[in-house]
């Protein structure tokens, strides 16, 4: 009998542990959320996401609209005086060299795809696929060798312009864009094609891992405006002839 | 039966109140030193039912079978080698074997008793 009574307070004492043990590790799935997202929670981000995609199609309406109002104004403003004349043309320039403007031009298109070679077990596929660094070095290429304005499917790059990987997809003024990447860049088409197909550069470490490149001429391409939200938060201009 | 019950309750409130936290990279050996210690609760219990406890046995067994588990579950990740999942094949096998067992013997003492 005594040994029976032992035996049930080592087990109970065993099953205290026991029960210590099961509620840390319950705790800390719990923290983890657990492997599975419950699907309700995916539900409700769903519907969220939902309301702001709609939200920003309106916002981006709103955009076009007082861009719209603004070329107004500009235009009923120079009709003024010759003054105004002058600081619309100033104006132009500078628009044109933040992306603003819509244009056309010579130059060149070059289009990437991910690579076409079969894949062999054991092979990273990352090898094969573009990644945001190589979009990177084609567009930093173009703008060496003279580019005036460059786009990636429709999207104008501008000063600030982020190109970056997001998932399987790349980013570009905060826009998802999915491959085949068509590149576009207004500038000499005989220097920008030259210096893509330079040895040793972009182009040919890409074709390296079987990434379709495929580079035209052309005499007339038609460059899309930046038509994203511009705002300075924190940058704040020196008025002229003010000192820091 | 009741003691290992009032034990294993007393064990989870006090866990609920104790600040005892496993940081996240340790929980899936956690989760396996919990499989190994209800194995060896279970084989305890079996073994009290069949009259044959040895007090050493079980009290060695637990604490070597929980912290081995957990070890050798931590080094065969490092080693890229899924011992985890022999350990769950082990112990979940003999965890359910040593329960049909447990009731087995439950119901025929209940039964002796009657008769």
């Amino acid at each position: 009998m005594k040994n029976s009574f032992q035996a049930h307070f080592l087990i109970a004492t065993v099953c205290f542990i026991l029960g210590m043990m099961l509620v840390a590790q319950f705790r800390s799935v719990q923290i983890n959320g657990g492997a599975v997202t419950s699907l309700q929670r995916a539900q409700e981000l769903t519907t969220e996401l939902k309301n702001v995609i709609d939200e920003r199609e309106l916002l981006k309406k709103e955009v076009a609209d007082l861009r719209g109002r603004l070329t107004e104004y500009e235009n009923s403003a120079s009709k003024v005086s010759g003054l105004t004349d002058a600081m619309k043309k100033e104006l132009e320039k500078a628009r044109m060299t933040a992306g603003l403007l819509a244009g056309n031009g010579p130059g060149v298109v070059i289009i990437l795809d991910d690579s076409n070679i079969p894949k062999q077990p054991g092979e990273d596929p990352n090898l094969f696929l573009i990644h945001d660094e190589d979009l990177l070095k084609v567009v930093n290429e173009l703008f060496a060798a003279g580019a005036e304005a460059v786009s990636i499917n429709g999207q104008r790059i501008i000063a600030n312009s982020e190109i970056r990987c997001v998932g399987p997809t790349i980013i570009v003024n905060s826009v998802r864009l999915a491959p085949p990447f068509v590149v576009e860049a207004i500038g000499d088409p005989d220097t920008l094609e030259s210096s893509m197909r330079m040895r040793g550069g972009v182009i040919e470490s890409l074709q390296v891992f079987g990434i379709q490149v495929s580079i035209k001429k052309q005499d007339n391409i038609d460059m899309p405006a930046y038509n994203g939200p511009i705002q300075f938060k924190y940058f704040q201009p020196l008025k002229a002839g003010e000192k820091q | 039966m009741i003691y290992p019950l009032i034990g294993f309750l007393l064990g989870i409130i006090v866990g609920i109140y104790a600040p005892i936290n496993i940081p996240v990279i340790y929980a899936p050996y956690m989760s396996i030193a919990v499989l190994a210690a209800m194995d060896s609760v279970f084989g305890g219990i079996r073994a009290v039912e069949e009259n044959n406890f040895n007090m050493n046995i079980f009290i060695t067994g637990f604490f070597s079978n929980t912290l081995l588990a957990g070890f050798l579950a931590y080094f065969g990740d490092r080693m890229g080698l899924p011992i985890y999942m022999a350990a769950i094949f082990a112990f979940g096998v003999r965890i359910f074997q040593n329960l049909a067992i447990i009731r087995r013997l439950i119901v025929q003492r209940i039964f002796q008793k009657n008769n």
